[in-house]
């Protein structure tokens, strides 16, 4: 079993590697934009693990995106600076955010993630000679890393392969050790974990500064890739995506928010910019809640167990026939 | 000084210990309603003390105060000499005074061992390093320990259950395994065995014994009177927040105060 999923991991690698080879420009870009709400989504996973339901990752990538922009284009910062700048300043953000609202529980932490991605918004549109406001900010450089600028579509790809596959890497490590382990207890049971001497506080400051370092990483790819920022994009309609990434993939495994991610982006993808959008995803978290409850990750599990049950009902005639 | 020892030996024969908590005058009010009201508790290090009373005296309530979970409106709670009052639950922890609950007991979706691996967090060493790059999930020494554990309480074969899916009685154990992991001075029991037929029950207080003869002193909640009187050595009675009465199990039971409050309000109810 473990070996299938390793197999079927180099496999789907091997393939998101060939992308540019196969696919033209158009699928490199849809892709590249695929693996950044990948990050954003599973970035969102430790949080939501905490049991802390944050509607406000949105706010953290354009943290990002803005100062690694900024740094970029003002002072000619390398790219690999200017991501990790962004993604620090992303953190300090959601530490400042965070220490305070997230002793808050569920509905008012929410509120306040809300909110907070409103305020985000404004510093961007109103902040002017910083960000440009609504005129957008434009001329951003290519990523530059290591002295060498990613001219074509195809090297930036392969960054955002990279980014996101490192990413997935460091936030797997992580749940599936102890702190993971220790997410999920709060999740299930805080005053339980607190009474076996874990605080509580701390530990849901670090799931939420992770993931808003991890949402800055997102933030400062899409910058220099889009290398144009307007500061409604990065709005509550975005923010409720990456959690809907969360739960149409499901929240039960680790694998729940990148299905999830990679078939909502990939589906909505002819809606993109239209209304319709909105309206697909609504679609698409309706039928999930009604029809897998578990996401998209509990499928395969779920036909099985139908195919099972078909085949030991057509073996075994019932009494009555 | 030795006059007090003395006293307090031909008082009660096995109070010969250091106090390890000593409450004074702890109240909490809820509203208008003092759930705990003036109570001073004093357990002994080695004890096994029993804390009753009928639905609402406060039993629950007193062990959320002495835990940390909710502050006391006046009153101190002291703990091997320390004021440990004011402090934070996963603080509290920390000092040795571990509790159980009465109905969140288990992490549920999670596995028997894993359920105690959490209970040995304070006794991890635990780094952002150590979990990004160590290729074990565990470190070896805490899952060994964590088994330890589970042996000790009878769990060794349930160790990777989930542990929704274990039986009811099993459940209750395994959050005392829990709480051992953590290596607790003092022990807070509330209700380990409701629920439980009689042969599960019997079992369950043989491991209390068993837990305070490896030197945790235990002070629990309990509603099967069968249970507290055979195990508990020293019995605390509270009503309408107040301490009733306290004793030997057969002093508290032939206590007339004690059988009132209980039996009286019964026969009240009856009539209502």
């Amino acid at each position: 079993m473990r070996r299938l999923r390793i197999g079927v991991l180099i496999v789907l690698v091997l393939l998101m590697l060939l992308v540019p080879q196969l696919g033209g420009d158009y699928y490199v870009h849809v892709f590249a934009l695929v693996f950044t709400n990948v990050i954003l989504a599973a970035s969102l996973r430790p949080s939501l693990t905490c049991g802390q339901l944050n509607i406000g990752h949105s706010a953290f990538m354009s943290v990002g995106a803005y100062a690694s922009a900024l740094l970029a284009k003002n002072l000619a910062v390398p790219f690999e600076v200017s991501m990790l700048c962004g993604a620090l300043l992303a953190a300090v953000v959601g530490l400042v955010i965070g220490y305070p609202s997230l002793r808050l529980r569920g509905v008012y932490f929410a509120m306040v993630t809300v909110a907070f991605v409103e305020v985000i918004r404004l510093i961007a549109q109103l902040w002017v000679p910083l960000t440009r406001g609504m005129s957008g900010l434009s001329g951003i450089p290519k990523p530059n890393l290591l002295g060498v600028t990613l001219v074509t579509k195809a090297s930036q790809y392969y960054l955002a392969l990279f980014l996101m596959l490192l990413t997935l890497l460091i936030l797997w490590k992580l749940e599936s050790s102890r702190l993971g382990l220790i997410w999920k207890s709060i999740g299930m049971a805080d005053n339980l974990a607190q009474s076996l001497g874990v605080n509580i506080a701390n530990h849901k400051l670090l799931a939420f500064m992770l993931g808003c370092f991890f949402a800055g990483v997102a933030g400062a790819f899409y910058a220099h890739f889009i290398r144009f920022l307007f500061p409604p994009e990065f709005g509550f309609l975005m923010a409720t995506n990456i959690l809907v990434y969360n739960y149409v993939g499901g929240r039960g495994h680790f694998a729940g928010p990148i299905v999830g991610a990679a078939f909502l982006s990939l589906l909505s993808e002819p809606f993109r910019g239209s209304a319709y959008e909105t309206i697909f995803f609504s679609i698409a978290m309706l039928l999930t809640i009604l029809f897998l409850p578990g996401g998209l990750i509990t499928l395969p599990g779920k036909l099985a167990e139908l195919r099972w049950w078909n085949s030991a009902s057509a073996h075994s005639p019932s009494p009555a026939a | 000084m030795v006059e007090q020892r003395i006293r307090s030996q031909s008082e009660s024969c096995r109070v010969s210990a250091a106090l390890l908590l000593e409450t004074q005058g702890l109240t909490r009010h809820f509203g208008g309603l003092a759930a705990v009201n003036r109570v001073d508790l004093r357990v002994a290090e080695g004890e096994i003390v029993g804390l009753i009373g009928p639905n609402g005296a406060g039993k629950t309530t007193c062990f959320n105060l002495l835990s940390g979970f909710i502050r006391p409106t006046a009153g101190t709670i002291r703990f091997d000499g320390e004021d440990i009052t004011r402090l934070r639950p996963h603080q509290v922890v920390k000092r040795g005074l571990v509790r159980t609950f009465q109905l969140t007991t288990l992490f549920h979706e999670l596995t028997g061992l894993e359920n105690v691996l959490l209970g040995l967090h304070l006794h991890s060493r635990r780094s952002l390093g150590r979990a990004l790059f160590s290729r074990r999930r565990f470190p070896p020494d805490e899952v060994a320990r964590s088994r330890e554990v589970l042996e000790f309480t009878g769990l060794a074969s349930h160790a990777d259950q989930l542990a929704r899916n274990l039986p009811h009685g099993h459940q209750r154990v395994l959050s005392i395994a829990m709480a051992l992991a953590a290596r607790p001075r003092l022990l807070l029991l509330d209700e380990p065995v409701t629920g439980m037929n009689l042969d599960e029950s019997g079992r369950v207080m043989a491991l209390v014994k068993t837990i305070r003869d490896r030197g945790v002193t235990v002070l629990l909640v309990e509603h099967n009177m069968k249970a507290v009187m055979g195990t508990c050595e020293r019995i605390v009675v509270l009503n309408f927040g107040q301490t009733l009465a306290e004793g030997s199990p057969a002093e508290v039971s032939t206590n007339a105060k004690v059988i009132e409050a209980y039996l009286g309000a019964g026969l009240a109810h009856a009539r209502g």
